[in-house]
């Protein structure tokens, strides 16, 4: 089948929102099916089927998805239902709509550079059996835990602990250093 | 007219400190939160409310509650029962808010509770915890309460809040994200933003509740 002439081709609209919580690894697929079930689950399969959603690109925490023109508000609107893909809790913050993925791809590049400068330390989880006591230096009341990132005041740390490993969401003014001490440089 | 979410978890309740919960309230577009089991605070420009969450209590103890808590400049929010007990609580001086109305029954909430709350400035919240996270019946219900409360706000015009019931950040919804949900159930942008400001409008009414027409 040939492409159809521009002015015959359906109109679209991109939308590019941030997958939170930081650094979640989230495939592509997995977030098509967890999108397009939130589109159903809301509007039913006729409206979904009149919507075509679908996700384009996850890249460097951001994702791109599509719908047809008209129906960005109503897919914003289901994204914003959406609570976990696959296994894991995230949430989808749309940050703009565009008429092509060219300005929203510049726009992911505007953004990533001050992501990874508010980035003050970002370190991925530990694994499973591996303790590294440099990881675990902070507590969170008399929890200690380990972060996981930190992205300004925001930091994300994992509880430690034999059966809770729960992800908390903290700030820098929250945690406090285990075993710190008040003896200066000098000694 | 301060912007405020009505009802959030945090630590030890759910999985984000105070802290955390104020930046992220303030990066979407809050003033104010109201977090349970947490004292007075400022944080980054967000008030935080303490809130006092009462549930599956008598009316008599949920008046003796509110009277206790009077002063305090906490938010009293009872979850909502049988009709009975709504128009008792409605009317219950300290009681801010009424929760829960997507959980309660069909006829729970009617026109007296309606006028009563009204004549006692006693909002109601619209929980948006059951869009976000309900699927199925249990948010086509929360749909039809919404529903049937609008048709009762439009004629009475008692206070609403809107909560989202967070226990993580990731449950959080920015306002525009909040004007959409709403929307599902017939809330324009004005009512939104109305409801936004209501606990503001239940905690200090401002003018007076009586007007004297010349």
């Amino acid at each position: 089948m040939s492409i159809r002439p521009p002015t015959l081709r359906e109109k679209r609209r991109y939308l590019l929102a941030r997958i939170d919580p930081a650094g979640t690894i989230v495939e592509a697929k997995d977030l098509y099916y967890a999108v397009y079930e939130a589109v159903v689950s809301l509007f039913g399969d006729v409206a979904a089927a009149a919507m075509q959603p679908s996700v384009l690109a996850v890249e460097n925490g951001y994702v791109i998805l599509r719908c047809r023109r008209g129906a960005e508000r109503e897919f914003a609107i289901a994204l914003s239902t959406l609570s976990a893909c696959r296994d894991c809790t995230v949430a989808i913050r749309v940050l703009a709509v565009s008429g092509t993925i060219e300005s929203l791809r510049e726009r992911i590049a505007t953004l990533v550079p001050l992501v990874s400068a508010a980035l003050g330390q970002d370190a991925a989880p530990a694994q499973e059996g591996t303790a590294d006591p440099d990881t675990c230096r902070y507590r969170f009341g008399s929890t200690p835990v380990e972060t996981v990132v930190w992205h300004g005041h925001k930091v994300d740390a994992i509880e430690k602990g034999f059966k809770n490993t729960r992800r908390l969401f903290l700030t820098t003014e929250d945690l406090e250093k285990i075993h710190a001490t008040t003896i200066p440089d000098g000694l | 007219m301060k912007i405020t979410d009505a009802c959030v978890y945090p630590y030890p309740l759910g999985d984000s400190s105070v802290r955390r919960f104020a930046f992220e309230a303030r990066s979407y577009g809050y003033d104010s939160i109201v977090a349970a089991d947490t004292p007075v605070a400022e944080i980054c420009g967000v008030t935080v409310i303490p809130g006092i969450f009462l549930a599956g209590m008598p009316a008599k103890d949920v008046q003796s509650r509110a009277k206790k808590s009077r002063g305090t400049g906490a938010v009293v929010a009872v979850q909502m029962g049988d009709n009975r007990f709504n128009r008792a609580v409605a009317g219950t001086s300290g009681v801010h808010i009424l929760r829960g109305i997507h959980t309660a029954d069909k006829r729970a909430f009617d026109h007296v509770a309606a006028k009563i709350a009204v004549d006692n400035n006693t909002a109601l919240d619209i929980d948006l915890s059951p869009l976000i996270f309900g699927r199925g019946h249990l948010r086509q219900k929360a749909i039809h309460r919404y529903l049937d409360l609008m048709i009762l706000y439009r004629r009475f015009e008692f206070p609403l809040t809107i909560s989202s019931s967070a226990r993580s950040v990731l449950a959080l919804r920015a306002v525009r994200e909040v004007t959409g949900l709403c929307s599902l159930f017939g809330m324009d942008e004005t009512d939104v933003q109305a409801a936004l400001a209501g606990v503001g409008r239940v905690t200090d009414p401002g003018e007076s509740l009586v007007k004297v027409i010349p």
